[in-house]
């Protein structure tokens, strides 16, 4: 997995690509961990993702809980396989998805 | 023409040039005054210098075999073999084709043996030549091992043309493109996982083979007789315990290479191929193993650049080599098993070593000396504490190649992907499948690697079979943790806001989603969860 990230004014926008799963996903949490500070506006670019498992999903939840005090966050670019995967368990519902 | 070798009534008389009626009276008048008077019993005319031979000359070899029965013509060219075939005599005596000639001059040496080398001819053929003087009979007793070997199911090349090179003879043998596994760890270190695993696979495909008895030799007396005389150089008392615990490994009818290191197994294109079949025997894996340690650590003990002339890659990866092949074939990552194992191996590899560099001194005596001694303090030290060789061989189902066993570590997650992956590449699985697949099988294992275990760490394996049509894969989950059910764990609410959502709880419910079947059971203190999906 690798995450690329722009900044602008109090919106971030990372780019994620390749896998998100257990072994990647702390990564991406790290990362929301040292940057949403003071961000209003959170953009995750999924255009480049291919997989996503629980322990992905996981890290989106608590961004998403994270930023619903703090502003918004929006996902991009979502494929079809892992726009499954959030129709599946329910996270269609819980994310603003783009 | 010239005649020699009389012993046992057995004459060989060159023919050579041509014969035909200019000549044909006076060769032979030649012939008859060397074999008057001598107790002639059998006749070989050596046809390799016979350039042309006419009817007057065909005329000459009739009357030879009237008074001589016992005539053999040999290494006839073929065009003269075609004369005596279109006249009938490849029926009255026994004619042998000429060898066909092959130069090794600038070959590339693709491999080298202690009986010999092996030369790329040309882009698909090599040639393997033989030092020994009875080169024939070493050839034909590979061809026979390598065709039984191959019915019974052992993936290897087989000669197929015995030629002439230089004074000897070389058997020829189609490999397309072959690299072998030294030069792929020389050359392509980031190919090493993968010769792990092919060269324990390969091991294991042998070892689980039973060979039909009196087929092949049991390695074990051979190895017997070769610690009996490094026993004489060691305290009566310790050459004595070496002696009998060798006598005490317990014989087998299953397969053994014999010389099974990396230069002896090739790949040709994806095929993974096994060569140099002349030492195949049976016997316990142990004296497989203790030859793979010779090769990769032990005759390179004293003198590191040992291992790195002959299999072109250093001492530290030759040893990494061994140590993860060994853990692989024992199917275990525990060191002091391996260890135990190790010492078990090595105690055969020095009885073997000592009587190895005795009867093979490299001319450097000093050399050969420290490298003896330092053999010898080994095995001494090894005597002094083992009481037995044996060891627990892996069960038939660590020989299962679509059975997978590992530490229940989520490190290890790669590696459960990749065995998954690779069958189900194989079976042309949709990629979606594939990436749904990929979800279940990481949730299950992350599962097993955090909590069956825990606060602790142990093993697990999962087997993949593909059967059915429509094709189905099913997975089977198996680890000695704690009884836990996941078809059992309540679904998460998926209706709930963000807010109310628990982080959690999501890996069960969306491997219940993606996989057509699951089932649990807890048996002989084993969690077993079968996964099964339609491709």
């Amino acid at each position: 997995m690798t995450i690329e990230k722009t900044k602008n004014g109090t919106e971030l926008c990372l780019s994620i690509a390749g896998r998100l799963d257990t072994t990647t996903a702390p990564e991406l949490e790290k990362e929301l961990k040292d940057s949403l500070e003071g961000v209003t506006s959170l953009i995750l670019d999924m255009g480049k993702l291919e997989y996503i498992s629980s322990a992905g999903l996981r890290v989106l939840l608590s961004a998403q809980k994270i930023m619903n005090r703090q502003g918004e966050m929006k996902l991009r670019n979502v494929n079809e396989t892992v726009a499954e995967i959030f129709e599946v368990t329910g996270f269609t519902d819980i994310l603003t998805i783009e | 023409m010239s005649e020699n070798n009389h012993t046992d009534g057995l004459f060989t008389i060159e023919l050579t040039g041509r014969i035909d009626s200019g000549n044909a009276a006076e060769v032979e008048t030649d012939i008859l005054s060397r074999l008057n008077g001598q107790n002639v019993k059998a006749i070989v005319l050596d046809a390799s210098a016979l350039d042309y031979i006419s009817s007057a000359g065909l005329r000459v070899i009739l009357r030879l075999k009237k008074t001589w029965k016992d005539l053999t013509i040999e290494n006839v060219n073929p065009d003269i073999y075609e004369t005596l075939e279109m006249t009938g005599f490849t029926e009255m005596m026994t004619v042998k084709k000429a060898y066909r000639v092959v130069s090794v001059e600038g070959c590339e040496v693709i491999g080298e043996g202690f009986n010999g080398k092996v030369y790329r001819i040309d882009k698909d053929n090599v040639v393997k030549t033989y030092k020994n003087a009875d080169a024939l009979a070493e050839i034909q007793h590979e061809r026979e091992v390598a065709r039984l070997a191959l019915i019974l199911g052992v993936p290897t090349a087989i000669s197929y043309d015995v030629v002439r090179v230089g004074d000897s003879y070389g058997s020829v043998f189609e490999l397309l493109n072959a690299k072998s596994f030294s030069k792929l760890l020389a050359k392509e270190p980031d190919r090493y996982e993968f010769c792990v695993r092919e060269y324990v696979q390969m091991l294991r495909k042998i070892h689980s083979i039973t060979v039909p008895q009196g087929k092949l030799p049991s390695v074990k007396e051979k190895v017997l007789k070769q610690v009996t005389r490094t026993a004489e150089q060691l305290p009566k008392e310790l050459g004595e315990k070496l002696v009998s615990l060798v006598r005490a490994v317990p014989e087998s009818d299953h397969m053994i290479h014999g010389d099974y290191h990396t230069k002896n197994i090739v790949l040709c294109g994806d095929e993974v191929l096994l060569i140099d079949m002349d030492t195949l025997s049976v016997g316990h894996p142990i004296f497989e193993l203790f030859r793979m340690y010779n090769a990769f650590v032990g005759y390179s003990e004293y003198d590191p650049e040992i291992v790195l002339n002959f299999q072109g890659y250093p001492a530290e990866t030759a040893r990494r080599f061994w140590h993860d092949s060994l853990s692989a074939y024992l199917g275990t990552t525990d060191e002091a098993r391996i260890k135990d194992v190790e010492d078990k191996v090595r105690c055969v590899s020095y009885g073997n070593l000592i009587d190895w560099i005795t009867r093979h001194p490299t001319g450097d005596e000093a050399k050969d000396e420290a490298t003896r001694a330092l053999w010898k303090s080994e095995l001494v030290e090894l005597l002094g504490r083992l009481d037995s060789l044996e060891f627990d061989l892996p069960g038939e189902e660590a020989f299962d190649p679509d059975r997978l066993e590992l530490d229940a570590l989520s490190e290890n997650l790669d590696r459960v992907l990749d065995f998954v992956n690779e069958r189900l590449e194989g079976a042309d699985c949709p990629p979606k499948t594939q990436m749904q697949i990929n979800i279940a099988i990481e949730e299950i294992f992350v599962n097993i690697a955090h909590y069956a275990y825990a606060p602790g760490t142990g093993r697990m394996s999962l087997t993949v079979k593909l059967s059915g049509d429509p094709l189905e894969a099913t997975f089977i989950f198996v680890d000695r943790g704690k009884p836990y059910d996941p078809l059992k764990k309540e679904d998460p609410d998926i209706t709930l806001s963000a807010e109310e959502r628990q982080i959690g709880g999501l890996g069960i419910f969306m491997t219940k989603k993606i996989m057509d079947r699951m089932d649990y059971a807890y048996r002989d203190g084993q969690n077993i969860l079968t996964l099964v999906k339609k491709l």
